[in-house]
Parts: C-alpha cells; sequence; structure tokens
C-alpha cells in the first residue's frame, strides 16, 4: 500500500531542496516537516513613499510538510535539487488506504476523514468518491474498490453462467395507481372490472412523499405472466430494482411482486439514492464495467448513458390513463409509439412538452437542486391529489357504462328481435380494465436469446479457467447487435409520427429505428421500403408520395412498436394502409353533418381523414385519401359501389341526415381493391401532387381568413328556409344550385363546417380575396356549364334524378372540388374532372380562394369597386343582387332562388362588414 | 456508555399556558424537547427528574415566558473502542450496516475475521464463514467501535468484528452470555 507522494502546486517553483528532514523507515504523520527547500522570489525595498525603490531578489527557506501520514519509504528528491514543477516527492507506506468511506469516516480504520489541513491538497474524502451501494449514499469506496468488487460480481456471475438485469418497475413489470375505485372494485363483486382487479395487489406507505400519499393505498398491478417470467429469467440473471420511486415505495413494490425476497434480495435502488433526479445510470450500480448488465425499462430517455444495454420494453397500461406515477421525475415522455388515441394525446402536448424539456434540461444541470426536488414532488402530490379526487379509472368505466347503455338502447329500437339477446346477458357490461398484455412473451425470449448469445460467445473465447474478467463479452454489443439484424435493409420514412422541426435521427423513436438496424428517412425516395404513419395525423405529402411507389408499404405506427417489441420484422399485413383517394363529395346530398365533420377534419388536418371502413385484404384499417378529385373521376373510379352508397344516402338524406354519420363508414367509401387489381386511380400517379398540396395549403389558410362570409352564409341559410316554402328542403337546394353546382354546394358546405370554427377565426378579410373572386367568376364561363355536367350524367347513368343530386352534390360539398372544377377554367366539367394541373399559376389559386369565399355568382365588376369604396356602394348591390335573383329565378325554372338569394345576400352582407 | 449527566435546559413557554401548572408544562415540554435527541457527542436516553425550575423571565417582543431548568438525564455516549451490541440492517459486499439504539454503525468487510466472506448468492445476502457464522439482516452482532463522528444532531461509527467475543451473536445472547467467535459452541449449548 505504497503511495507516491507529491509535492504539490502551490510550492513557490522553482525551488532547491535544501535539507531532508526524515530518513527512508520514519513514520511521518500528517503535517509534518518532512525537508526543507528554497525559492527565490523579488521584494520591492527602498522607500515607498518618496518613490525611491527597486527590486531585491530574496532567498526564503520554508519547510515542506507531510500531506498523508505512514511510513516514508524512500526519497525521490534529494539534497541540493533544482525543481521546476509539481513531482513526486517521496514514496510513503500508508497504514490504510481510506478505500471505503462512510459518512466521513474511514471504514478501514475509523479515521475521520474530513478533517482538512493546510498540507494537503485534496481531501481524504475524495479518495473513495464512487458510490456503488444500492440502498446507502453515504457509503463510498474507491476506484480500486469497486473494481475489485465488480470483478468478484463478474466473477460470480460466470460461474453461476448469469447477467445481471436491472428492472424498472412503473410500466415495466408493475403498474401503479392510487386510484381509490380500484379498491371498490376489487369489493365489489358485481362490477365489470372486479374480475381483472381481483389479482391487484395494494399496500400503504408509511412515509410516503406527503400527507396525502401517507393516507392512499397504492394499488399494484403485476404485468400479466410476471411471476413465472421473473421466476425463469432469474435462473439466467441476477435481478436489480431501479426505479425512480421512493425507496419506501420500490421495496413495497418488491415486496409484492416478490415476497420471499428470492429474485431481487436487497438489490432495490431508488430515486433516493439514486443521487440524480432525472436520469438512470448504470454506473451508479456498476461504475467500472458494464459488459454484464442489462436493463429493461419502458423509457429510454433516462438512460442516456447506457442505450446500448437497454432493452426497451412497450410501457404496461393497465390503469388506463394513469400512466406512470412517478413520471413527475423523469422528463416529460415523448417516445410513445402506441394506437392513435394515446398517440393523438400525447401529440397535442408535443410542443408544450418541447419547451417543458428544455426548461427541465435547464433544471438537470443542477441536478440536485433542492428547489427542483421540491418543485417535482409538488407536482407529484398535485397528481396525486387529482387522481384521487378525479378517479380517471371510475369516469372511465362509467363512460363506458354509458356507451353501453346507449349501444343497448339502440339495439332495443332497432328490431325486435334483437331485444331478447341484449337484455339477456343480465348487465354484461365492458370493463374499463383489460389485462391482455403480452409483452413479457417476447421479453422472455430477448433476454433468453441475449443469455444465450453472451455465454456462447463467451465459452468460444474464454476458457473458465483462464480469463480475466476483465476482458468478458460485452453484452450491450451482443445486444445491439441482436437487434440491429431486427429490421435489417428497412428504410423507414415517418410520416405524422414526430412534430415538425426535430431532428428525426436524435429523437427517442429515430433513435430506436436505428438501433433495430433500419434506415430512417427524411423524405421518399426510390429505395424506401416502408412509410410509418400516425393514423391521426398522416403526412400528406409523405403519404402522396409513398402512394407512387406501390412497393413502399404504408403502415401504422402500430406495426414499428410491434417490430420493436418482438424483435422481429412483423408481418405488415394487419397494419397495412392502403392510401386511397375519396371524392369527397359523395358524401352526401342531404347530409349536412356529415359534410361538416368532413370538412372540418380535412381542413385541420390536411386533407385526409381515416376511417375504419369495412375490412379489406387484411381486414386491417384503411386510410382514406381525401383529395382534390373530379366527380366524373370518382365515378370511373368506382361506379358499383358508388351507385350502392348513393341510394343509401339518398334515402337517409331527405329525412335523416344524423344517420349519414353512420353511413359513410360503410358504405360510401370505396372498398380497397384486390390485391393486384389495377387502381382506377393509377393515373394519378404521375400526377404532380406537391404541386396540389401547395395550392391546397394556401387555399385552406385562406379560407380560414375570411369569416365574413361565414355569418352571411347563415344569413342566406336562414333566408333560404323562409323563402323554400313548400317540399323537401334537400330537393330544393339540389335544384338551386343547378346552374353552379360547384358553387351552391360549396357554400352549404363550406357554410355548415365554418359554423364549426366561427369562434376561433380572426376577422382579416382581404379584398384581395374578393376581389379575385370576381376575376374568377367571370373567366370561369357561364351557369351552363353545370347543366351540361349534370346532363351528360343523366346520360350515362340509369336513374337521372338520382344522379343527378348526386352529382351535384358531390361536386357542391366539396370545397376541394370547386378549387378543381374552376382550375378547370372553361372545360367542360365531365372531361376535366376535378383534376387539378400542375403548375397553375397563383393568380388562379386567388380565383380559387375568391370563389370560396363569394359562395354565389356575383358581378364581377361591381365587387371589384366594392373592394375599394363598399359602403357605398353597399344599397346599389342590394339592388343587383335582386336582378340578379329574379334573373335566376327566371332562367333556372324558378328552382334555387332561396340558394342564390342567401348567396347573394351573404356577400353583400360581407361587404358590408368589411366597410 | 450510559451517564446520568445533569443538565440544563431553556424552555420557552408559550402565554396561552400560563397559569397554575406552568411547571408540569414546562416540565412536559423539556422531555418532549429533549429526549432521543443527539446532544453533541452523546444521545439524551431519558430524563430522570428535572430540579429547579427557573422563575419564568417574559420575554420582551414575543411573549413567551423562558425557563431554565435543570435536569438529570440518562445519556449514552458511545466511545472509540466500546463494545456494544447491535442489529445488522442490510448488507452490501463493502460490509454491513448495523444499528445500535440511535447509533448506525458500518462494519467493512476489513474489519472482519479473513474467514467471513461476502456471499451474494445467498437471499438475503450475507457475510459468512460457510460454517456457524451468518450475518445477514436482522442479525444481532457484537461490535467494538473504532471510529467516531458527530455532526449536528447525528452520529456515525465504524464498527469492528474483528476480534475475540466481538461479531455474530446467537439469539440466545439474552442469557447474558458473551457469545463472541472463540466461544461458539458454548453459547450454541447455552
Amino acid at each position: 500500500m505504497t503511495k507516491i507522494v507529491r509535492l504539490g502546486h502551490r510550492l513557490r517553483y522553482p525551488i532547491t531542496v535544501v535539507k531532508l528532514l526524515k530518513k527512508p523507515g520514519d513514520k511521518i504523520k500528517k503535517q509534518e516537516s518532512l525537508m526543507e527547500y528554497s525559492f527565490k522570489w523579488m521584494k520591492e525595498v527602498g522607500d515607498s513613499i518618496r518613490g525611491d525603490t527597486w527590486q531585491q531578489e530574496q532567498t526564503t527557506i520554508v519547510t515542506w510538510d507531510s500531506p498523508s501520514d505512514g511510513e516514508l519509504t524512500h526519497w525521490l528528491i534529494r539534497e541540493g535539487q533544482h525543481i521546476v514543477g509539481d513531482r513526486g516527492a517521496m514514496e510513503v507506506k500508508e497504514e490504510c488506504s481510506h478505500e471505503i468511506q462512510f459518512q466521513g469516516l474511514c471504514g478501514m480504520c475509523g479515521k475521520d476523514m474530513t478533517e482538512v489541513s493546510w498540507a494537503a491538497e485534496t481531501r481524504d474524502t475524495a479518495r473513495a468518491p464512487i458510490n456503488m451501494v444500492h440502498d446507502q449514499t453515504n457509503l463510498t469506496v474507491s476506484a480500486v474498490q469497486a473494481q475489485r468488487t465488480e470483478e468478484d460480481l463478474q466473477r460470480r456471475l460466470l460461474q453461476s453462467r448469469k447477467l445481471s438485469l436491472v428492472v424498472d418497475l412503473d410500466q415495466t413489470i408493475i403498474q401503479a395507481c392510487i386510484d381509490p375505485t380500484v379498491g371498490e372494485w376489487q369489493k365489489d363483486p358485481t362490477n365489470p372490472n372486479h374480475e381483472s382487479v381481483k389479482h391487484v395487489k395494494s399496500f400503504q406507505l408509511d412515509d410516503g412523499p406527503t400527507d396525502l400519499a401517507r393516507r392512499c393505498s397504492y394499488y399494484i398491478k403485476m404485468r400479466p405472466g410476471l411471476e413465472d417470467f421473473l421466476k425463469r429469467i432469474s435462473d439466467m440473471y441476477e435481478l436489480h430494482v431501479y426505479t425512480m420511486g421512493t425507496r419506501a415505495y420500490a421495496q413495497n413494490v418488491a415486496r409484492v411482486v416478490d415476497p420471499d425476497k428470492k429474485l431481487f434480495g436487497n438489490r432495490v435502488i431508488s430515486r433516493d439514492e439514486n443521487g440524480n433526479i432525472f436520469a438512470k445510470n448504470l454506473q451508479r450500480l456498476f461504475p467500472v464495467s458494464t459488459h454484464m448488465v442489462v436493463i429493461i425499462d419502458d423509457r429510454s430517455d433516462v438512460w442516456p448513458r447506457n442505450r446500448p444495454n437497454l432493452i426497451k420494453v412497450s410501457p404496461y397500461e393497465f390503469f388506463k390513463g394513469i400512466g406512470d406515477i412517478n413520471s413527475s421525475f423523469l422528463p416529460k415522455r415523448q417516445d410513445l409509439l402506441t394506437s392513435g388515441a394515446t398517440t393523438n394525446g400525447v401529440k397535442k402536448g408535443t410542443k408544450k412538452e418541447a419547451a417543458a424539456k428544455n426548461n427541465q434540461d435547464a433544471d438537470a444541470i443542477g441536478t440536485d437542486d433542492p428547489t427542483v426536488t421540491k418543485r417535482q414532488v409538488e407536482e407529484q402530490e398535485r397528481a396525486f391529489e387529482k387522481q384521487i379526487k378525479d378517479r380517471p379509472l371510475q369516469v372511465l368505466q362509467e363512460k363506458l357504462d354509458r356507451e353501453d347503455e346507449e349501444a343497448e338502447k339502440a339495439t332495443v329500437q332497432s328490431d325486435d328481435g334483437s331485444e331478447s339477446r341484449s337484455s339477456s346477458p343480465p348487465s354484461q357490461r365492458h370493463h374499463v380494465l383489460q389485462d391482455d398484455d403480452e409483452e413479457l412473451k417476447y421479453l422472455e425470449q430477448h433476454l433468453t436469446s441475449l443469455h444465450t448469445a453472451y455465454y456462447a460467445e463467451y465459452d468460444n473465447t474464454h476458457h473458465l479457467t483462464t480469463n480475466p474478467p476483465t476482458s468478458v463479452p460485452d453484452a450491450g454489443r451482443l445486444l445491439t447487435q441482436l437487434k440491429s439484424r431486427v429490421l435489417r435493409g428497412t428504410k423507414l420514412v415517418l410520416s405524422g409520427v414526430l412534430p415538425r422541426g426535430i431532428d428525426i435521427h436524435r429523437s427517442e423513436i429515430g433513435l430506436q429505428i436505428a438501433s433495430f438496424g433500419a434506415e430512417l428517412r427524411a423524405k421518399v425516395s426510390r429505395d424506401v421500403t416502408h412509410l410509418v404513419v400516425n393514423a391521426a395525423q398522416p403526412g400528406r405529402e409523405k403519404l402522396l408520395e409513398a402512394r407512387r411507389r406501390p412497393h413502399i408499404k404504408i403502415v401504422g405506427q402500430e406495426w414499428l412498436a410491434a417490430c420493436f417489441s418482438r424483435w422481429a420484422a412483423v408481418d405488415e399485413t394487419p397494419y397495412l394502409f392502403t392510401a386511397r383517394l375519396v371524392e369527397e363529395g359523395e358524401m352526401g346530398v342531404g347530409g349536412v353533418e356529415v359534410d361538416e365533420e368532413g370538412e372540418e377534419e380535412t381542413g385541420n388536418e390536411s386533407g385526409k381523414k381515416l376511417l375504419n371502413g369495412k375490412g379489406g385484404g387484411g381486414g386491417g384499417p384503411k386510410l382514406k385519401l381525401v383529395s382534390p378529385l373530379g366527380q366524373t373521376h370518382t365515378l370511373q373510379l368506382e361506379p358499383g359501389e358508388d351507385e350502392d352508397g348513393e341510394e343509401s344516402d339518398d334515402d337517409d338524406g331527405d329525412d335523416d341526415d344524423a344517420g349519414n354519420n353512420g353511413e359513410i363508414e360503410e358504405g360510401l367509401l370505396p372498398d380497397d381493391l384486390p390485391d393486384g387489381q389495377a387502381s382506377p386511380i393509377d393515373g394519378l400517379k404521375t400526377f404532380n401532387w406537391g404541386s396540389a398540396d401547395e395550392e391546397l395549403a394556401e387555399f385552406l389558410a385562406s379560407g380560414s381568413d375570411d369569416d365574413d362570409e361565414d355569418e352571411e352564409d347563415e344569413e342566406g341559410e336562414g333566408d333560404e328556409d323562409e323563402d323554400g316554402g313548400g317540399g323537401d328542403r334537400g330537393k330544393d337546394r339540389d335544384g338551386g344550385y343547378t346552374p353552379e353546382p360547384e358553387e351552391g354546394g360549396s357554400s352549404s358546405s363550406d357554410e355548415d363546417m365554418r359554423r364549426g370554427r366561427r369562434g376561433r377565426r380572426s376577422r382579416t378579410a382581404s379584398p384581395a380575396v374578393s376581389a379575385s373572386a370576381g376575376r374568377k367568376r367571370k373567366g370561369r364561363g357561364d351557369d351552363t356549364e353545370g347543366d351540361e355536367v349534370a346532363e351528360e350524367e343523366e346520360g350515362e347513368n340509369g336513374t337521372p334524378a338520382k344522379r343527378l343530386r348526386r352529382t351535384e352534390s358531390q361536386r357542391g360539398s366539396s370545397l376541394r372540388n370547386q378549387y378543381a372544377a374552376a382550375g378547370e377554367g372553361g372545360d367542360d366539367g365531365a372531361a376535366g374532372s376535378g383534376l387539378p394541373t400542375p403548375g397553375r399559376s397563383d393568380g388562379q389559386d386567388a380565383e380559387m380562394e375568391g370563389a370560396l369565399n363569394g359562395g354565389g355568382k356575383q358581378e364581377d365588376d361591381e365587387e371589384e369597386e366594392m373592394d375599394f369604396d363598399v359602403a357605398e356602394l353597399e344599397a346599389e348591390f342590394e339592388a343587383e343582387f335582386e336582378m340578379e335573383v329574379d334573373k335566376a329565378r327566371a332562367g333556372v325554372e324558378g328552382q334555387g332562388v332561396e340558394g342564390q338569394q342567401a348567396h347573394g345576400e351573404e356577400l353583400v352582407g360581407g361587404e358590408t362588414e368589411k366597410g | 456508555m450510559f451517564f446520568l449527566h445533569n443538565l440544563e435546559r431553556r424552555v420557552t413557554l408559550h402565554p396561552s399556558y400560563f397559569g397554575r401548572n406552568m411547571h408540569e408544562l414546562v416540565t412536559t415540554k423539556l422531555v418532549k424537547d429533549v429526549e432521543g435527541t443527539c446532544a453533541g457527542d452523546y444521545y439524551i436516553i431519558a430524563i430522570m427528574d428535572t430540579f429547579d425550575v427557573s422563575e419564568g423571565r417574559i420575554l420582551p417582543g414575543s411573549g413567551l415566558a423562558e425557563f431554565t431548568v435543570g435536569y438529570r438525564a440518562v445519556v449514552w455516549r458511545p466511545f472509540k473502542g466500546e463494545v456494544i451490541d447491535a442489529i445488522t440492517q442490510t448488507v452490501n459486499p463493502h460490509g454491513f450496516f448495523a444499528q445500535a439504539g440511535p447509533l448506525r454503525l458500518f462494519v467493512s468487510s476489513h474489519l472482519m475475521p479473513d474467514e467471513i466472506q461476502y456471499d451474494a448468492s445467498a437471499t438475503p445476502a450475507q457475510f459468512t464463514n460457510n460454517a456457524d457464522i451468518v450475518i445477514e439482516q436482522g442479525t444481532h452482532v457484537r461490535v467494538k467501535i473504532i471510529g467516531l463522528r458527530t455532526e449536528v444532531g447525528e452520529m456515525w461509527a465504524i464498527g469492528s468484528i474483528n476480534g475475540d467475543f466481538l461479531g455474530y451473536v446467537t439469539p440466545n445472547h439474552i442469557c447474558g452470555l458473551p457469545t463472541g467467535i472463540g466461544s461458539r459452541k458454548k453459547a450454541v449449548a447455552c
């Protein structure tokens, strides 16, 4: 235990050793003088008051005092030596190396390590800086001791052919909640959830973080199959618990999971001992080598330094909506890759979360900052309070019950036959809590294969007798190898999965994709194999791009999650989306609500819509792509289905608008094509969608800008109703729009859509818009165009009336329809259909917008004037409108007056407001 | 080592307690405040009696009354070199922690007889000589204090079980026989 003692850098070098005061073999004590040395320095001498001073060199002799105790074995310096810098001075045999320290006491000699003296440059406490004990923070060891301990551990593990497995608790092997509802359900055998919560264990913490937590019970649900899993895994792995919960919590959970302490023993580390409140660190437990350590955790972002050793499991969510009760101590999670509902919720908050993360990053600098900790404790307290008060589970169940009741009622009402059926099973209620998690099965496979691979490699390279334990195989490297085979050769593009403005390659999901060997691309290109879409909000451009290349499989992000979970390139079929263009206009003649819904959704979510249609090839979800398609095209697309859909629509349209909601999902949208059959819209693949997208985006943006028309729309609607006189309203409208199918229809649907959004619109209608509207109308040709279209179709189809109606509504109800048709200029609607041509000029775009805003056919010139002097011309306009209306009434068989009038007035009103 | 120690303390009393049984209240408060605390390098275990409760003095400003109370208490001061009995709390590869009343002790693996080794594969982990000595959580041990450190209100100690009659104590230690490593067989017989 000899160590070399250095002179230290505090000496005034260069120095000359004058005399060695101790001989080798002497006992030395701290602060004892060991040698004398001299140094030279300059001193100002003379009369400082008169300013008569000069520098004079001085030589001073001082002693050097021992920084450490022990026995001097020999000097490394000799008398008279000139020393220019810090160097070793002597070798000292120490009595104690102070390698284990407990609260400032040396665990080996009992000396107080906190004493500080001038002689020593470093404190003795710094000699044992590593904290590697699970349940203590005040026991520290030196690097040497740590290495020794770890070598012992590795040797032992190798002998028993095990590895270390660090297990996270919350949402990895268990889920905890404090919702008292669980307790009530446990006591109530009639509750539908009783079966599920029967095996939920509970405990009360005697030293919970707050008063509140002290009073409540913690309910612990083990992941299905956990006991067997742990039992089998513990043959291959030595298990450690590493949780961000408190110590008491961790111990209680460990007691629940492992009552005999056979699995975890006392290898439990919690937030209290972690030393860092934001991240977990393997080095805390295995400071020297993590070669034999594997982690299972549901979050990879808390292991910033140990990613290679981590097997990320999908979070266990048994108590729906509760999440991780200790998550307030961790950064907000950003890596959810689960089904639409949750993802949706998460994505909404991503921006905020990103900001929050920044804050936390800032916080993370001072990891043990008491204020941060306090804030987190408060946060957790709030979350607890909320959970106890709000009882989210109960709320969920009640909601489910309500839905059940309604469903029951519906069945009872629909037909008498089902009545007996539905009532016969006495209140077979659905239950919120479902225990259908299979993760552990896969996890066990992974862990087993990793263990096998590890010891296969170990046996190849080592023989037990000769192994130096420092050169064991690295489990992290093996894990990386195993994982990287999974999706090798796959080139992925993500769509709608990550928020914009995030570096995809450094995001959680990006890192994970990379770790599984897949290549993540930012853009769809020729060699991309999969497009992973978030069903709730797919990215439009990438989707369209992917559609053009049939070899690109469009899969839901659940596919990715399944691959990650199973470590296999899962068959895509159940996750396959079919991007399909759907003519939105077909959604209903009278289906106002439907239109509204559709429009709103498309407006908000960049023109796409997902509906769970009836089963295609794999029975999976289908992506219905609502796009600016012309009506004629759609007819060609799927004539038979259109017909069906139309009929049902018609039936409902007259009396029951609400009925359409269901209709759409079943019948209105065309089904998937069987594999191999050429799609009628294949021709569109060559179409430049990018430019169309831009146009659409522009159009949507402008649409949300002007609200004036909206209110007028409503007024117009009212008028229409009043004037409608006798007869079916839907029919009236149809008729009314005949001359101007696009505009009439669009305004009605627009209106519905906007009605919903009115509140949040900003009132910033630009004059240019209405001006361009006028221009557009002028250029677009005359009223008869629409008629022609209608007639043409009548000829094609057997049921002229029906067909006509549908045609009109199809064209009319879609904003994009109108946009497309207008873009065609004077073309006949049949031939051109609604396909927007690439390379359209901006002016035309503006026209579109204008057309939408305007609604009815209007006088162009006047309108332009109005933009400049609106108020004055208001009255004049009104007159003009009257005339218009009359003309229209005469021209169009007396139908549709109401509609036009409505639009006219609407426009005037709009202008008034602008004025 | 235990001592009877005469101590003095100032106790303040809120005005709402002023009355006939003030002295009683002062004593109660003293007991509550003082018993079981660590005062520097000794623990105050129990207050035997109070004597000499001084006249109360109203503190200007707050209105509290301050009494100076002399009392006699049983105190425990652990000394370096003292041998005490303790109960093992946790075991880790570097040693084990034991609790002797209010005092937390650490016994490192360096301060154990050579034959006692750490065994991590046992559940729970233990120090054992693979014969009759097993030190695991809950085991009674006899420890010699070799180092002490105090901070305000806290004390820690380093213990050693390397020596005769130190270490594992069978549950029979209740009969009062010293049962160190050297006299294992006798102890078992008892």
